[in-house]
């Protein structure tokens, strides 16, 4: 007992010197290196939790009680919440109808495929993550129409899809869907 | 003297952390909310026609339902608390109520987490992480593990574990897709069952501890993400009221997880040493002998979404075989016999029909068959399990 006592206190003081600070920052990058952590870690145990089922508030109180389950770095953890978030992100949700990205550039398919983190969870072209099938071919083998309904409800085909719902334009869809018949 | 070192610990935790970070809050992009409800439910309805108790009776079928919430408060960057509470309708209709853990996370660093309250302990994967219903993808429990939700005829080595202490978990980026997951606790630890059951050992947690000696653990995974995943885990602390008789137990776990199937599996021991009598020529003799049970089970799961028909993108079939076994042979004390005795194997088939990501209906079907030939059962499942 004596040995906990002085044992618990060494541990602890030992890992603190190991400490990093965690930071909160919020770029495309973090949100690809977010879709590939969750792809990796957060079917493990169980499905895959799609972005819709809690608010932005809620995921942040979530994810780190499963940070704590999936033994995810504090870094690691900060990623998925910012691919969450950025897949919850109602101001580019609410910018579809309203036709207030018709000035803006269109931008490329392979530039949304890298921003909305696909290959997080699809193979294209060999490279990716295996939470969702490979991507490469998938237009020619199941048809535009099957895609544009998977892009604009992941869920029209199965209820218990983990690809979330991603904010994008009718314009983006067609560039990705472009991007993957090639 | 116990709850003083305890005590020490986390303030030294807390004192040595405090210091040298600040947090980044205001450079935060991200939307930070304090409480969260989470949780999960389930209904089933089992048919178990050939179930006898101890006594011989018959067991009826039953219809059971479950609502379990949980409590997640973000109190800071660095300090979160959760709570899960079960709510279940017990045999005779009354409400039952169980506080299944209640601990406070403190993230030190990037890769450190001290957890301390009551929590459930990383040991096996099962116990840890496996049996809220909305993720154990089987209507019963492995054959390995007794209790939460009944466990038929069979009994296991052990049930789910939940303890009151401190743990010290850790994870290590080995380079690409290796990590190394480390867990170390320190709890109240097992104690001894009162009553009928001699020598059995107890896990629940309760206020105080019967002996004046913790018991110590922990779990050392290699994750090679996505798919695999091994652990080890070594569990040991006295459980008798003296504190003399000691219990200790392993397991090996593996995860394997593919786009469409997954395939997991534990192997697991324990030893309990048990105090006896003996008479031999009229004298009675006393001896320590350690009281052994071992299992095993390992469970497939396969997507029929891999078919490409969408009819059956919400369909998933689930194979599970158990096997338990101990090495009673009546020499320690009577009492053992209702643990020993029912060690067999059994084989669960399932068909899960997927509503949502964490909502199922599961339509099982197991058959248990004892070693000692007696009591065996059959059982049909129809369960429903939510997890929001
Ligand atoms: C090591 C296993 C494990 C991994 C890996 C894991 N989870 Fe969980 N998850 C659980 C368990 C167990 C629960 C149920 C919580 C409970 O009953 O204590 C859960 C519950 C949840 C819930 C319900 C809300 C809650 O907090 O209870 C969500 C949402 C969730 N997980 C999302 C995720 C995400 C996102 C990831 C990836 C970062 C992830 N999980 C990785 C085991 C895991
Ligand atoms: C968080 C992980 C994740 C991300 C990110 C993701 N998906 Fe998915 N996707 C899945 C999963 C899992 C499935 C398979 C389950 C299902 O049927 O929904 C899937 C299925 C699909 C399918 C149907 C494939 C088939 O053969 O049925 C298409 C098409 C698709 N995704 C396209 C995309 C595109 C394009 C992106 C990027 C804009 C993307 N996904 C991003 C997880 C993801």
């Amino acid at each position: 007992m004596k040995l906990t006592q002085v044992f618990l206190p060494a541990v602890v003081l030992v890992l603190s010197t190991f400490t990093t600070q965690a930071q909160h920052v919020s770029d495309a990058s973090l949100v690809a290196k977010g879709a590939k952590v969750y792809s990796e870690n957060c079917g493990r145990c169980h499905n895959a939790r799609p972005a819709e089922e809690y608010s932005k508030k809620e995921w942040s109180v979530v994810i780190p009680h499963m940070r704590a389950k999936a033994h995810l770095t504090g870094k690691e953890a900060l990623a998925v919440e910012a691919f969450l978030d950025s897949t919850l992100t109602s101001d580019v949700r609410s910018e579809v109808k309203g036709g207030s990205l018709e000035n803006k550039v269109q931008r490329s398919g392979a530039d949304l495929v890298a921003q909305f983190g696909c290959q997080g969870c699809h193979k294209i072209n060999g490279e990716g993550g295996a939470l969702g099938p490979e991507l490469s071919g998938i237009v020619a083998r199941k048809g535009q129409e099957f895609v544009l309904k998977k892009l604009t409800n992941p869920k029209f085909n199965n209820a218990a899809s983990a690809m979330p719902k991603f904010p994008m334009t009718a314009a983006d869809k067609q560039a990705i869907i472009d991007y993957l018949s090639q | 003297m116990k709850t003083n070192s305890i005590s020490t610990a986390v303030a030294s935790a807390l004192l040595l952390s405090a210091a040298p970070f600040t947090f980044a809050q205001e450079n935060s992009s991200l939307d930070i909310g304090r409480l969260a409800i989470a949780g999960y439910g389930d209904v089933s309805y089992i048919a178990q026609d050939n179930l006898k108790d101890d006594q011989g009776n018959a067991v009826q079928n039953n219809v059971q339902a479950r609502f379990i919430p949980i409590f997640l408060f973000q109190m800071s960057e660095k300090i979160h608390i959760e709570s899960e509470i079960e709510f279940s309708t017990g045999q005779d209709g009354e409400t039952e109520t169980e506080l299944e853990y209640i601990n406070m996370h403190y993230y030190l660093n990037d890769n450190t987490i001290i957890t301390a309250g009551k929590f459930l302990l990383p040991f096996g994967q099962f116990s840890a992480n496996i049996h809220p219903s909305w993720i154990n993808k089987a209507a019963s429990t492995p054959g390995i593990y007794g209790g939460h939700g009944g466990n038929g005829s069979l009994n296991g080595v052990t049930t789910v574990m939940n303890d009151t202490g401190i743990n010290v978990s850790n994870t290590w980026n080995l380079g690409g897709a290796g990590r190394l997951f480390t867990d170390f606790y320190v709890v109240s630890g097992p104690r001894q069952e009162a009553g009928a059951h001699g020598g059995g050992v107890e896990f629940e947690a309760k206020k105080g501890d019967n002996n004046d000696s913790f018991a110590y653990g922990g779990r050392v995974a290699y994750a090679f993400l996505p798919e695999w995943e091994i652990g080890v885990s070594y569990y040991t602390g006295p459980y008798s009221n003296d504190g003399d008789l000691n219990y200790s137990a392993y397991n090996v776990d593996f995860n394997w997880n593919g786009t469409f199937a997954s395939v997991r599996g534990e192997i697991f021991g324990s030893t309990a040493e048990t105090e006896g009598e003996i008479e031999v020529n009229g004298e009675i003799d006393e001896f320590v002998k350690d009281f052994n049970k071992n299992g095993w089970y390992i469970q497939g799961a396969w997507q029929a979404r891999q078919l490409g028909k969408a009819w059956l993108n919400p369909v998933e079939l689930v194979l599970r075989y158990s096997d338990t076994s101990s090495d009673f042979d009546g020499s320690v004390i009577e009492e053992f016999d209702e643990d020993a005795g029912r060690m067999g194997s059994r084989v669960y088939y399932g068909v899960n029909y997927w509503l949502e990501p964490s909502a199922v209906l599961k339509f099982g079907a197991e058959t248990t068959s004892l070693d000692n030939g007696v009591n065996s059962d059959d059982r049909l499942f129809l369960q429903l399990a939510f997890g929001f």
